[in-house]
């Protein structure tokens, strides 16, 4: 008896992990932001510590942000399992000697994800900002 | 504080260093919080000493950033959550809690951006970082229901 009670606890704890996982999935395709297709103007400001900021402007069809700064051939990186880890902008390798790494922001707000997952809209305004420290 | 539990207190904090670091590449398969589970069923309020020995560690490795502000609560939290169900020895149970735990990291670690940045900041690392949680959840799940009782069996033979 006991044990059939315990079993049932167990079922009725896995079914509210399968539960949460489908919600979760659910609120994360709703409110994950949609891509635009056709051209669209993008503003890359790349920022250095100590040097003038450069400003690229690009004109591109990508839906993502990778795709647009790739087509200019601003950066490089590799790629993981949380997608492109920005290694290098406009020639300008971050050391990781120096515990040095690309921020990505949009508008001086903080950006949660990689340059893959990024949807981008005509006359959007990114910042690649050289950082030390993690 | 004898001897000895400072001894565990260093070898214990340093494999949980060693399996973060060494696994540290794949996203969100982690078996810190399955040995903070068992490290707080075996050796009871010296688990805290061993999370914050490693917390430190990790501060020293990567740097102290906000991914660290997290750690000083996140694992803290899990020592509670175990503390409350000590009596519990099922691998299904603790599969369960790890696996809720895991689910609810992105959320706990979005703490400090409602603070800096507000909820909107706070709500879309949340959102951003879904598809991890879910994965962290179910590795969490599979993970402790595999190794809970083999590594459970060990540490308590060393605790003894």
């Amino acid at each position: 008896m006991k044990q059939n009670k315990n079993l049932l606890k167990a079922l009725i704890a896995c079914a509210a992990f399968v539960v949460i996982i489908v919600a979760m999935l659910l609120v994360y395709n709703q409110f994950k932001p949609g891509t635009v297709k056709g051209a669209k103007e993008v503003t890359i400001q790349v920022v250095i510590p100590d040097e003038e900021t450069k400003e690229f402007t690009l004109h591109t069809d990508a839906e993502y942000l990778r795709q647009a700064l790739e087509e200019e051939n601003l950066i490089k990186g590799t790629d993981g399992d949380y997608g492109l880890f920005i290694t290098e902008v406009n020639g300008r390798v971050a050391q990781d000697t120096n515990q040095e790494w690309w921020c990505i922001t949009k508008e001086g707000g903080q950006v949660n994800t990689s340059v893959d997952s990024i949807a981008i809209a005509d006359d959007d305004q990114y910042e690649l900002t050289l950082t030390v420290g993690y | 504080m004898k001897i000895r539990d400072i001894a565990i207190i260093g070898i214990m904090s340093a494999i949980l260093v060693a399996v973060q670091v060494a696994l540290g590449f794949l996203p969100n398969i982690e078996l810190v919080s399955l040995l903070i589970i068992i490290f707080t069923l075996v050796f009871g309020r010296k688990a805290l000493f061993i999370i914050y020995v490693f917390v430190a560690v990790e501060g020293f490795l990567y740097g102290i950033g906000l991914w660290w502000i997290n750690y000083l609560y996140v694992w803290t939290i899990l020592f509670i959550i175990v503390t409350v169900f000590r009596k519990q020895r099922s691998p299904y149970f603790w599969a369960i809690i790890s696996g809720f735990y895991g689910l609810v990291f992105g959320a706990l670690c979005s703490i400090p951006n409602l603070f800096l940045s507000g909820i909107g900041s706070a709500v879309s690392y949340w959102l951003a970082g879904i598809p991890f949680d879910i994965l962290h959840g179910v590795g969490n799940f599979v993970v402790v229901l595999l190794l809970f009782h083999p590594l459970y069996y060990i540490m308590n033979r060393i605790n003894h």
